[in-house]
Parts: structure tokens; C-alpha cells; sequence
């Protein structure tokens, strides 16, 4: 892929230290990577070359995307399906609308659930998988947390109807809007209110995903050597200190990990805008936004390019990954 | 792994306000899945007039068809979405009626329709096992060899792994589908099994990378001293002290092949079905049966809640004691 | 610390285990095959099929949808001995991955903007000897592309019909309006009486506000007529014409006051279209009239079961409508072999017809069918759907990849949007769609 060749040409990385330590045969490394390699290639690398073709093409893939440009309008030849993808959903008439139509674009909205889903989910699973380490029913707890993982995205989209449902009359079955009618306050339509529905659908993201980050946190943190902590606790630490200063460092790259998957995760999620509200009042993200070009509106040519874009922005987190890659080698 | 201890086993006692805090946060999370718990007990004609929380003051005026007041909590959700009843009413009142629908018997053979959960959870086994299994192990090797090896262009490898992760899976499927219509893999397990390895390897090998990369050097260096090949070190060494992150990945491999439906239908079809597919079925196109959905996601999630629960032994501590330096 | 050789021998085992009984599995078509087949009644014909020859279909219906396809094929399944291997899924994804991969199901039961979409690869109607004479001539033009016929309609609904209560309407002294100025009179009284005329949820997921743009077309048919309609469909009026801008209008009177509907602008975009259905006949009712297509009886009867059709619920048509609007889904064919020949042959055939209305799945627009409903409301449905002069097709099924931003622009519309812009951007995907 293009974008990894790129950082790897690009920085100081291109050096590769020698990791290993024992003496290894000319082919072993194959042995081990070119199963793997074999079937990514057949499997994602190959259907991808063809995807970035299908990008300069006009909708039905019959001849090229410049064709599709209306006179009089802005064209970018045959880059027109990501002039399309990267400028149709912003007004840009004068800076200020172009602001604002970019926070309620689709992007707008991958940008919020990348902030504020990722740190929800890494930050909670971290905390429970801390807490839940040092109590006894520690397998149980652990359970309940990752038990929205294991909802299929049907499932979830009927729990939340009964946790969001706007009812208009007296009768609320929404669990939210129950609360504060009962209050004496008014129902909110949580998911057709713009900004606010976005925000709702992170919760539900958030619940359905801290299950993971706590997973693998957890998994992490039972490899720091107790002597470690112990040491640190016998020194005087508070349980705070123990914390930030010995757990959060020792599972530092486990950490980036995390966070690596869970933004990889939120630049694919389809299924939970999806199902609670199709993309409308406001909540499309990049991958339902995709999805609508091919299969509702049968523009092959858009779809991919907005496909193409989502690959193009997980790059500075590849970036970041070599990085870690490159120092775990160094002082291991 | 008997030897494994709690943090608090030599530690402070643990507070009280860290049970509270680890209760509050269980009741949050909790609490929606209690909603559709419940309402997975109650019948269709009170779900929509009443809150889930009012289940034990039900509404007397709410009827069932024979104009008596409908149950407050039935069974009928788990019933009829077991068998794949299909109809306007229930499986009981039907078969009670004498007139089941085509297909249906009103005896346990029914738990074995096509359009049953029964032959479904046999076959999403049969798609799981082997798309998780498979991943794993290729992952492993891979990820060894990124971690212990060295080989030419292994950093860019690396960052192509990280960038193959966020390929959306739509835009592979036209694609395979062609390669597998001209080798006969179209319909076929082996397709399904294939297509998931390929797309759970990039991030297995990812995620086993940075734990088995995190192994102290000193374990090798000892282990060269002793003679140990690298196949040696990898199955003697590796393995067994990775197997948290093998687990965890083992989890997270198996919920989503377990939960997938596109894959499924794509490459399996709907003439194998599984799961996923007899679940969205139960709803029309109308949305109608709807109802049905909340007893079917409590079945579908009992195997995964399982497996979790079988994997947890593999989360203790104490299995790189004594293997990690200081 | 870690017994690695039993490890690996539970594992192997698990794993040929699975791979083993995965290849043992044989596939199960819902319907078996009949070993013989039985002696054909006269009336289906099974020309050239062999016993066991097996017929792949995708279609969009499920649930109770597919148990009544299922009967209504029984009869055609037992004649000709054929195995139906059938697949339901409502996700576009897949439909559009198989064609593209070259692999689509022998028969598909889909919307009629897949007729456009796939009509370089589908089998024409006359190719596989099917008389369509069964069909009304409105049928037969909506699925017609470059002159053949690519498709039979097979389950046809009606949109353009208003539910009630006749019970309450006696109670409250209301009559059942004839004309659009009757409608709006009596909208008002309802209002001045402090009742809630309309239930108009449209939350529908992705497809939220289809129940918008199909009102909006009912209005449009109201004001403008059937012409007009077909012409917005052609292309040729364009979406922002002042005629559709007036129908948005009137429907945004009502749909975003909460004199008007419930919850005003707030309910229609959060309520679920069945929601709004079940609104109308709670006790008390939440709102006299809903909008809605012939599926609402279904929807009623399961939420209320002691309900009476024609006491409890009932429906008239739009008053002052000219024209009907409805839709339906059309049986494709991608292959021309034997059994699915019969297939269509069968569906076209009085036989078929009269299974379709007999079973009950919504209506057949096969008009051997038209006489023999036994469900009341559909009889009557059938009646209104036979006797229209002006039928036209939901714009949003008519122009491939209009649908989706329609519905989106509606919703917006509601939900405080300017209507200026939003129907200039519908505007636009309608001029893309009919290139």
C-alpha cells in the first residue's frame, strides 16, 4: 500500500535494527510470515487494488469519473469522485458555514466518535480492569462489562429503542425519557435532535466497546510482575500513585494498541449508526455514508472513493505504531 | 497456575469505595440489557403500550385475541423464535389450534426445521470453530516471526498491517465472490472459513506482535544457551506465555464471526443457515415480529457469554512470573 | 505450568472435528424436494422440468412474509417436484454482490428500481414464454425497459388509503371525507374539537421518511394528478417545481404542528411508522387518522388482536385522490432454464393468482386473482387497486438511487430544514437518476 510505503521511505525508520538474538536459517522468517502474507494478499490486498481503480470511475464503473463532471461546476477530472466525497457535504460559501456543515458532516462526526469514543472506551475499560483486578468476583464483573460485546448489533439496536424511545404521549417505554417525565420535564427525542444524537450514539458505543479495551487491558495488566507493585506500595505509593506511575508505564505500548484498534474500529463503524438512525438528522459517519453511495444510490464510483479516503486517514496512526514498533525493539 | 495470586493478596485491603465504584458501574451497564431481558418475557401486545419496569402493575385492559387479559410474562418469544415459527400468532396457539404452519409438526422434531435456531447454531459452530482456530495459528507464526526474526522489509509489512486493518469489508467481497465462483469455494464452508481468516489476520498478527515483541530478551538468550531452535523457543516459550493475548484474541475472533451476517450470506448463503440469518429473518420487511428479537439475542449470546467465561482462566496472573526481568 | 501436548491435541481435534462435520453438512432446502412428482393438475404446467432441478431465489420478504410465499408456492412446488433453495436478506449489499460477481440467484424478488438497474442482465419476460395477460397495462409499462418486459409484478400494495376508527369517528360525529376539502374541514374540527387529526411517525432506520414522501405523493396526486406524477418520474418536472413544493408544504403544516400530529415535528421524525399505526387505535386514541398502506391491518391486528375490521379499524382512500399510488415487488429472472420457466409461468397463470389472494400476501396484481381474497380489507383494497384509472409508482421505487436522498430530504424538511434547498438537492439526485 502506497500509504505505508511512504512512512517507511520517509523517516529515519528505514534502518531496521536486527532483532533478533538467535541464529536463524535464510528462509526461516518465510516459513513463518508467508502463510499469512499469501492469504492477506489474496484477501484484502488484491480486492483493494481493484477498489482504488473503481474510485476513478463513473458510477457503474463504465468509463472514467471525469465524464460524470457537470459544466460549470467545479471538476477535478478524473479525481472527480473525491471532489464529490470531500466537498459535497460542506457548504462553502463563506468560512462560516463551511465550519459548521463540516462538524454535522460525516466527517465532523468520525472526528467526534474518534475523540470521544476511543477515550471513553480505553479510559473506562483501563479504570474497570484496575479496579475489578484487586476483588474477588472479578470473573463475574468482568463478564457484565463485556457482555454488550457479545449483542449482536440486532440485539443492541432493540435494547437502546428502550432506552432512547421518545414517546409522545404519557406513556414513555424509553427508560431515559421515563426518568425525566416523572421529573416533570419534557421528552427529548434523543435520536432525531442533531448534535445530541450523535453523542447518544457514542454512549451506545462506549457500552458495546469498553468489553474489549477492558479485555485486553486487563490481560496486560496481570503480566506486571507483583514484586513491582509490591516494591512500590512497601516504598509508600498511594494506590493512585501506584497507578499512574508503575501500572499506566509498563502498559504503555498495550495502550497504544488499544488505541490503535478502538480508532480502527471507529473509522469503520457502520452498524450502530446504521441500525439506531440510518445516517439521518445529522449522524452519518464515514462508512454509512459509503455504504449509502453503493448500495442505495448504485454510485460504485463514490463509494470507493470515500473508501479510499478512510484507508488514507488511518496513516498518521500507522506512523505512530512504527514508531512504538521501533522503540519496543530498542529496549527490550 | 494454582500458585497465581491478587494483587490484594499482599496488598492493602481493598477499600469499600472500590467495591461502590465497580458497583455503580456494573448497574450502568447493566441496566439496558436488564430492559431487554425483560421485555423478552412479556408479550407482543403489552411491549408497546408499557414501560419494561411496569411488568409487575400490567395494564388489565391489554387482550389477547380470544378478548381474556394477556399474559403478564410468557414464554412465547423464546418458543416460537426456537423453533422459527413464522406466523401471525404463536407456535402454542397454533399447534393448540391443530393447524401448525407448513413445515411445523407441534413435536420436539420442530426444534430441527430449517427454519429453526436448532440446525442454525450447528452451523454457525461449524463456521466459527475453524475461522477462529485457523487465524490464530497462521497469526502466530507471523507474529513471531515479526517479533524474534529479522527479515528484509519487515517494518513496512508492519505498517501495511496496520493500514489492511481499516479496508472496509464491502469492497473485497465482488471481488473473492468471482475467484470463488471459478474455484467452486461459492457456498462452501471453506470460503467462509477462508475469507474470515483473511480478514482476522491482519489484526491478530497485529495484536500478538506487540505481546510477543514484549517478551524480555533474556528468556531467548537462555533459551539459545540451552540449544532451543526457533522453532523450539516459538512452541516451547512463545505460545504458552502469549496465551492472554491468545485468549483475548480468541474471544474477539469468535463474537465476530459468531455475530457476522454479510460474510455469511455472501460466501455460505442462505442455503446453510446460520444464526445471524434465522434472527433477521424473524422480522418481516415491515418490522413486524420485532418482538421476537429480544428472546433471540439472549440465545445467541449464551455460547459467547461461555466461551468468555471459559477463557478467563487464561487471565491470571502469574504466568510470566518468574520470565519477566525487573 | 502449561500442558502443552494435550493442548495441541484438543485443539487438532476441535478443529478436524468441525472441518469434517462441516463437510458432511449438506446443504437442506427449506422446501424438500418430492421424490415424485405428483400428477400435475392441468393447470400447472411443468414443461421440461426435471424432478429435483432446484430453483435459487433471493427476495427481501421474511417472517410471516416468507411462510406466506411458501404456501403460495406449495402448490407449484408439489407439482413440478422442484426444490426452492431460497435466501432473504433486505441488505442491498448482497443482491448487488452477487450480480456484480456474476453470480446472481436464478429468480429475485426485489423493488422495481433493480428492473433499471440490472436490465443488461436480466432474462426478459418474453424469453421465457410468459404471457402476461393476466396484467393491467400499468403494470406492464412500469416494467418495461427498452421495449421488453423484464419483470412480473407479483405483490402489489396500495398507498393511498387513510386508517380510522369507525368507532370513534361515530362517537365524535365525524363523517368519512369524499373530497380533499372535506379532509381539510374535518382536519380543523378535529382540531377545534381538541383531538389530534393525524399519526404521522416515519422513523423507519435508514429509510426513515418513506412514510413522508409516500403522504406527499398522495398530495401531489390530490392537487396535480397522475400526469404529473409520471412526469416528475421521467424527469421531466423537475422535483422543485412549485406543484411538489406546494404538496411539501401542506404536509409540513401538519406533520410539525402537534395540533396536528402527535408530538408535532419532534414525533413524526422520532416515531416508528408502526408505532404511529398502533397510536390510532389505543384506548383512548392518541390520534384519529393515520396514513399507511395496505400492511397496517397486519400491524393493528397483532398489537390489538380483539380489534374488528370494518367496527374497530377501517381505511378509505385519500379523498379527491386522482390516481393511486402504489407500489410492488417484481419477480426477476437471471437464468432461463426449465424450472424457472414453469416458475413464472405459474405465477402468471390464473392458478397462481388465485393462490396469491387465496393465501393473502398483500395483493397480486395478477388479475385472476381479484375475486378471490378471503381476508375483507384486502378484498376491498383489490377492488380500489381494479378499479383506478391513473395508477402510478412511489418515485422513490421509479428512479434508481432517488429514493434514499428523498426520504432524507422529507425527514430534513420536518425536522426544520429549507425546503428551497433541500428540494433543489432532491432536484438534483433526480436529475442524475433519470440521465
Amino acid at each position: 500500500m502506497a500509504a505505508s510505503f511512504l512512512i517507511f521511505k520517509g523517516g529515519k525508520m528505514a534502518s531496521p535494527r536486527v532483532a533478533t538474538v538467535m541464529k536463524q536459517g535464510k528462509w526461516t522468517p518465510w516459513f513463518y510470515v508467508l502463510p499469512a502474507l499469501i492469504i492477506m494478499t489474496v484477501f484484502i490486498v488484491y480486492p483493494m487494488i481493484n477498489t482504488v481503480g473503481l474510485s476513478f470511475l463513473n458510477k457503474d464503473s463504465s468509463a472514467s469519473a471525469a465524464t460524470t463532471c457537470v459544466e460549470g461546476e467545479a471538476c477535478w477530472g478524473a479525481l472527480e469522485n473525491y471532489r464529490y466525497a470531500l466537498t459535497n457535504e460542506i457548504n462553502t460559501s463563506t468560512p462560516l458555514t463551511a465550519w459548521n456543515t463540516f462538524w454535522t458532516s460525516s466527517y465532523g462526526n468520525t472526528i467526534k466518535w474518534m475523540v470521544f469514543m476511543v477515550a471513553g472506551t480505553v479510559i473506562i475499560g483501563l479504570v474497570f480492569a484496575v479496579l475489578a483486578d484487586k476483588v474477588k468476583y472479578e470473573p463475574l464483573a468482568k463478564s457484565i462489562i463485556f457482555m454488550p460485546m457479545a449483542i449482536s448489533f440486532v440485539g443492541a439496536g432493540v435494547i437502546w429503542k428502550f432506552m432512547y424511545n421518545y414517546g409522545t404521549s404519557q406513556v414513555q417505554i424509553g427508560v431515559i425519557n421515563a426518568v425525566i417525565t416523572a421529573l416533570g420535564g419534557k421528552a427529548i427525542p434523543f435520536l432525531s435532535q442533531p448534535i445530541l444524537n450523535t453523542f447518544m450514539l457514542i454512549i451506545v458505543g462506549v457500552w458495546m466497546w469498553t468489553g474489549f479495551c477492558m479485555t485486553i487491558l486487563s490481560s496486560a495488566i496481570k503480566s506486571i510482575p507483583e514484586e513491582v507493585i509490591e516494591a512500590s506500595r512497601i516504598d509508600g505509593a498511594t494506590e493512585w500513585q501506584v497507578f499512574m506511575q508503575i501500572m499506566v508505564p509498563i502498559i504503555a505500548p498495550t495502550i497504544v494498541v488499544v488505541i490503535t484498534t478502538m480508532v480502527i474500529n471507529t473509522l469503520k463503524l457502520f452498524d450502530i449508526v446504521y441500525v439506531m438512525t440510518g445516517g439521518n438528522f445529522g449522524t452519518d459517519v464515514i462508512a454509512t455514508r459509503m455504504y449509502r453511495e453503493m448500495y442505495s444510490s448504485y454510485n460504485t464510483g463514490r463509494g470507493t472513493a470515500i473508501a479510499v479516503i478512510l484507508i488514507i486517514l488511518i496513516i498518521p496512526f500507522i506512523y505512530m505504531n512504527i514508531k512504538r514498533f521501533i522503540q519496543q525493539e530498542a529496549i527490550r | 497456575m494454582k500458585k497465581a495470586r491478587k494483587i490484594t493478596d499482599g496488598g492493602p485491603r481493598t477499600p469499600l469505595r472500590t467495591h461502590i465504584l465497580i458497583i455503580i458501574i456494573l448497574v450502568i451497564w447493566l441496566l439496558p440489557t436488564i430492559g431487554l431481558f425483560v421485555t423478552s418475557f412479556r408479550p407482543i401486545q403489552r411491549i408497546n403500550t408499557s414501560g419494561w419496569w411496569t411488568v409487575f402493575s400490567p395494564d388489565p385492559e391489554v387482550k389477547q385475541a380470544d378478548g381474556s387479559p394477556a399474559a403478564t410474562l410468557t414464554l412465547d418469544n423464546y418458543i416460537d423464535s426456537l423453533m422459527g415459527y413464522r406466523g401471525t400468532k404463536t407456535y402454542r396457539a397454533e399447534c393448540a389450534s391443530g393447524s401448525p404452519g407448513i413445515g411445523l409438526t407441534c413435536t420436539a422434531r420442530d426444534l430441527l426445521n430449517p427454519r429453526g435456531m436448532g440446525i442454525a447454531f450447528v452451523n454457525t459452530l461449524l463456521v466459527t470453530i475453524p475461522a477462529v482456530i485457523l487465524p490464530i495459528l497462521i497469526a502466530a507464526f507471523a507474529a513471531y516471526a515479526f517479533s524474534w526474526l529479522d527479515f528484509k522489509g519487515r517494518y513496512f509489512l508492519f505498517a501495511l498491517l496496520v493500514g489492511l486493518q481499516v479496508v472496509p469489508l464491502q469492497m473485497t467481497l465482488v471481488p473473492i465472490l468471482k475467484i470463488y465462483a471459478q474455484l467452486g469455494l461459492a457456498g462452501t464452508f471453506w470460503g467462509v472459513w477462508l475469507f474470515h481468516t483473511g480478514f482476522g489476520l491482519p489484526y491478530a498478527i497485529y495484536l500478538l506482535r506487540n505481546f510477543m515483541g514484549g517478551l524480555p530478551r533474556d528468556l531467548f538468550e537462555s533459551a539459545y544457551l540451552d540449544g532451543a531452535d526457533h522453532w523450539t523457543a516459538f512452541r516451547r516459550l512463545v505460545l504458552p506465555l502469549t496465551m492472554p493475548a491468545i485468549a483475548s484474541l480468541a474471544i474477539f475472533q469468535f463474537l465476530w464471526v459468531w455475530n457476522d451476517l454479510l460474510v455469511a450470506l455472501v460466501f455460505l448463503g442462505g442455503a446453510k443457515p446460520v444464526l445471524t440469518y434465522q434472527i433477521s429473518n424473524m422480522v418481516t420487511s415491515m418490522g413486524a415480529g420485532w418482538h421476537l428479537l429480544t428472546a433471540a439475542a439472549f440465545i445467541s449470546m449464551l455460547l459467547p457469554m461461555i466461551v468468555f467465561f471459559a477463557l478467563q482462566r487464561y487471565f491470571v496472573r502469574g504466568m510470566m512470573a518468574g520470565a519477566v526481568k525487573g | 505450568m502449561f500442558k502443552k501436548s494435550k493442548f495441541w491435541a484438543i485443539l487438532s481435534v476441535v478443529l478436524v472435528a468441525s472441518m469434517l462435520l462441516a463437510a458432511c453438512a449438506t446443504p437442506a432446502p427449506t422446501a424438500a424436494p418430492q421424490p415424485q412428482p405428483q400428477p400435475a393438475p392441468s393447470d400447472i404446467s411443468c414443461e421440461g422440468v426435471t424432478a429435483g432441478d432446484q430453483i435459487s431465489m433471493l427476495y427481501q420478504w421474511s417472517g410471516q412474509e416468507e411462510e406466506r410465499l411458501n404456501a403460495i408456492l406449495k402448490p407449484f412446488v408439489d407439482a413440478c417436484g422442484v426444490a426452492i433453495v431460497p435466501e432473504a436478506s433486505r441488505d442491498q449489499a448482497l443482491l448487488d454482490t452477487k450480480v456484480q460477481a456474476g453470480t446472481p440467484p436464478d429468480v429475485v424478488f426485489w423493488g422495481s428500481t433493480q428492473l433499471k438497474q440490472y436490465a443488461e442482465k436480466l432474462v426478459a419476460m418474453d424469453a421465457l414464454g410468459v404471457d402476461a395477460a393476466n396484467y393491467a397495462d400499468y403494470w406492464k409499462a412500469m416494467g418495461t425497459i427498452d421495449g421488453k418486459l423484464l419483470g412480473l409484478p407479483v405483490k402489489a400494495d396500495i398507498k393511498s388509503i387513510v386508517w380510522y376508527s369507525p368507532k370513534a369517528f361515530t362517537e365524535a360525529g365525524y363523517t368519512v371525507p369524499t373530497t380533499w376539502e372535506e379532509l381539510d374541514a374535518l382536519v380543523e374540527k378535529m382540531v377545534a374539537d381538541g383531538k389530534v387529526p393525524w399519526s404521522m411517525g416515519m422513523e423507519s432506520g435508514d429509510a426513515t421518511g418513506w412514510t413522508g414522501t409516500d403522504f406527499i405523493e398522495d398530495i401531489i396526486l390530490v392537487k396535480q394528478g397522475p400526469e404529473y406524477v409520471d412526469a416528475v418520474i421521467a424527469g421531466t418536472t423537475p422535483y422543485n417545481d412549485p406543484g411538489v413544493q406546494e404538496a411539501y408544504e401542506i404536509y409540513g403544516k401538519w406533520a410539525k404542528d402537534e395540533k396536528y400530529t402527535i408530538g408535532g415535528a419532534a414525533g413524526t421524525v422520532s416515531t416508528n411508522f408502526n408505532d404511529a399505526i398502533n397510536k390510532v387505535f389505543s384506548t383512548p386514541p392518541e390520534a384519529m387518522m393515520v396514513k399507511q398502506s395496505g400492511f397496517a391491518a397486519g400491524q393493528i391486528t397483532t398489537t390489538y388482536p380483539t380489534l374488528v375490521y370494518g367496527e374497530d379499524f377501517d381505511f378509505f382512500q385519500v379523498p379527491g385522490v386522482k390516481g393511486l399510488q402504489g407500489g410492488a415487488d417484481w419477480g426477476m429472472a437471471f437464468s432461463d432454464k426449465p424450472a424457472v420457466k414453469a416458475l413464472f409461468a405459474y405465477l402468471a397463470s390464473n392458478k397462481g393468482g388465485e393462490e396469491w389472494a387465496k393465501v393473502g400476501f398483500d395483493l397480486t396484481p395478477n388479475k385472476a386473482g381479484t375475486t378471490t381474497y378471503e381476508d375483507a380489507s384486502l378484498a376491498k383494497k383489490a377492488e380500489m387497486l381494479a378499479a383506478t384509472t391513473g395508477f402510478v409508482a412511489d418515485i422513490g421505487d421509479a428512479i434508481p438511487g432517488f429514493g434514499v436522498t428523498e426520504f432524507r430530504g422529507v425527514t430534513d424538511w420536518v425536522n426544520g430544514g429549507d425546503l428551497a434547498q433541500i428540494l433543489s438537492t432532491i432536484a438534483a439526485a433526480q436529475a442524475e437518476g433519470t440521465k
